[in-house]
């Protein structure tokens, strides 16, 4: 294991941020922190590269104890969600910063720098100041900058977070790419489940402190450990004792199954290729319902039409733990 | 904006300008025309009274020591109070806008109070040890580095705080150590603010008056700075060497504004 926490705590006065987290994240891997803001996922990670210090717990990176070491010895590239260029430097200065402070020779910079301004698709903007980047190319520079020293983990803070939603796609596919060329352990933070979804090879769901659960995105869409988990990874909704998701529950015009709950369909609501149904139950309980269009259109549903809800088969089902909720 | 009427802006524009005219530049350039009533010659001849060229380089040691040791707590004190949080950070923020409301002679009182060497509660002590402080050079730094204590500290604290300290955590990020940071990082980002700080400390310590007067002991030939001896010359009756004096008092503190003028465009850039 690249790194290793265990029992780290940390509070900021009455506020826990991170309540005896124990998480153990896989070398050469691609990691993503995933979870509400406030959860507790930026601080751990500023922990892991000794910009925090943790209250209790301790933390290893490749088998070394890095618990008391400051971040200058720690060997961790870090990558801030607001760049943190310096602004005073040009693109190809703030590269090679790393390596200049660990006094290697001229030559020997200038050409790693070269090498890694053309990773990133910059090498025609070496002699710019950042303040003449745009976003996305001042957080590929600040990426180049964090490889520059050949870190023994490359850790990411809501990298993409600042950008638009356009560039944030693009960067995000390209931050895959590029570590699949690298293959730096890579731990990113994030509260999109979707980049979570997309990019990571293991996934940690940090929610007020605590793990939620730890696995590929796979296991968390079909095996989430609980509610919070299901919840988080997309929409759920109840359908009697049962929390699954609304694109997983069968719609039926005529009551063909046994354990089918009736119910009255309330609003429809149509988005694109997509249809959304509240159905009222007669328990009097609302069920939200995803369908494509030219299901709904086949079974002719429109508000006030009777129907009967089942749970779909391979459905991911799990009993649910609050009161029957809105949705 | 408001729109104003072309009268009452006229009306506006006419008290605004005579103000500053009656205020300031017609008495200081009164100064500049007494100074050079008879030539150049009275001017330059102040060069050649020992007592003058004497308190011109006391002037300009003082200042230059106390623009030294402000430089370097100023930007000190400065990074502790926007970096770090500890008890007692708004007592020290506001006791350090004290020299700008406190009068400069009660600063010279206090002063003497601590140290001087016959009274003070500190001074005989170390008179023992053979260090002079009132009535000489130490204690006339002091009481310059007292008046001009906030100006540096005004300047960098506001630039220090919008910078943020996430290019300072990347630095440590990448392995530089506190020193390497603060000397590739965080001086480059604050240069503008230290240089501009440095210029008002030099413009307000080579003025101060009221603070040195008092623990200096105006020892003629010794402990006179130039302020003190525009005093001292006009109540003797050599007005011109006075004008002359204050003249190159005021030319000093112009320049030092013209500097900051043509700083600024660039401070605010960076």
């Amino acid at each position: 294991m690249s790194i290793d926490v265990t029992g780290v705590t940390k509070t900021f006065g009455d506020f826990v941020a991170l309540d005896n987290v124990n998480v153990s994240l896989p070398t050469g891997q691609l990691t993503a922190l995933l979870g509400p803001s406030g959860g507790g996922k930026s601080t751990l990670l500023r922990i892991i590269a000794g910009l925090d210090t943790a209250d209790t717990g301790t933390v290893s990176i490749e088998g070394v104890n890095a618990t008391k070491l400051p971040p200058q010895k720690r060997n961790v590239g870090f990558v801030f969600q607001h760049y943190a260029v310096f602004k005073h430097m040009t693109v190809a200065k703030n590269v090679a910063f790393g390596l200049e402070i660990r006094k290697r020779p001229k030559d020997e910079v200038a050409a790693r720098v070269d090498e890694l301004l053309k990773l990133v698709h910059l090498s025609q903007f070496s002699h710019r100041l950042p303040s003449q980047l745009s976003g996305g190319q001042r957080q590929r520079m600040a990426l180049a900058r964090a490889l520059a020293v050949e870190p023994t983990v490359l850790l990411l803070d809501e990298p993409f977070g600042a950008l638009d939603a356009k560039v944030r796609k693009e960067l995000r596919e390209w931050l895959r790419r590029l570590h699949d060329e690298v293959a730096v352990t890579t731990v990113f933070v994030t509260h999109d489940q979707e980049e979570a979804l997309e990019v990571a090879d293991e996934i940690v769901v940090i929610n007020e402190g605590r793990v939620e659960q730890v696995g590929s995105p796979d296991q968390l869409y079909d095996e989430p450990a609980n509610d919070f988990v299901m919840g988080f990874l997309g929409e759920v909704t109840n359908l009697g004792p049962m929390t699954l998701r609304p694109h997983d529950i069968e719609v039926s015009t005529a009551p063909l199954l046994a354990g089918a709950v009736e119910g009255t369909v309330s609003r429809v609501v149509r988005i694109g290729f997509e249809v959304r149904l509240s159905v009222l139950t007669v328990d009097g309980q609302e069920v939200m319902v995803v369908l494509t269009r030219t299901h709904s259109r086949s079974l002719g549903l429109v508000e006030a039409t009777t129907v009967w809800l089942t749970p779909a088969t391979g459905a991911v089902v799990i009993p649910s733990m609050r009161p029957a909720l809105v949705g | 904006m408001v729109k104003v009427s072309t009268p009452v802006r006229w009306l506006l524009r006419v008290i605004a300008v005579g103000y500053v005219f009656f205020l300031v530049a017609w008495p200081v350039s009164l100064v500049a025309i007494r100074t050079f009533e008879d030539g150049t010659e009275d001017f330059f001849g102040i060069f050649t009274d020992p007592n003058t060229v004497g308190a011109l380089q006391l002037t300009l040691m003082v200042a230059l020591w106390a623009v030294a040791i402000n430089l370097v707590f100023g930007v000190t004190i400065s990074l502790l109070l926007v970096r770090y949080e500890f008890p007692g950070k708004r007592v020290l923020s506001a006791l350090i806008d004290l020299p700008l409301s406190v009068s400069p002679v009660v600063v010279g009182l206090a002063l003497l109070l601590v140290f001087s060497g016959r009274t003070g509660w500190f001074g005989p002590s170390i008179e023992e040890a053979g260090w002079q402080v009132i009535y000489d050079s130490p204690g006339m730094i002091m009481a310059t580095c007292f008046v001009a204590l906030p100006l540096v500290i005004r300047e960098v604290v506001p630039v220090l705080t919008e910078i943020g300290d996430d290019q300072e955590q990347a630095a440590r990020s990448l392995g530089a150590n506190g020193r390497q940071t603060f000397l590739r990082i965080t001086l480059p980002s604050i240069k503008w603010a230290v240089i501009y700080g440095v210029v008002l400390s030099l413009a307000r310590s080579l003025g101060e008056f009221g603070a040195v007067k008092v623990v200096s002991g105006n020892i003629t030939g010794r402990t006179q700075t130039a302020t003190l001896i525009v005093e001292a010359k006009y109540q003797n009756f050599e007005q011109t060497t006075a004008y002359s004096v204050a003249f190159l008092l005021a030319f000093i503190s112009i320049a030092c504004l013209i500097v900051v003028a043509f700083l600024r465009p660039q401070h605010e850039e960076a």
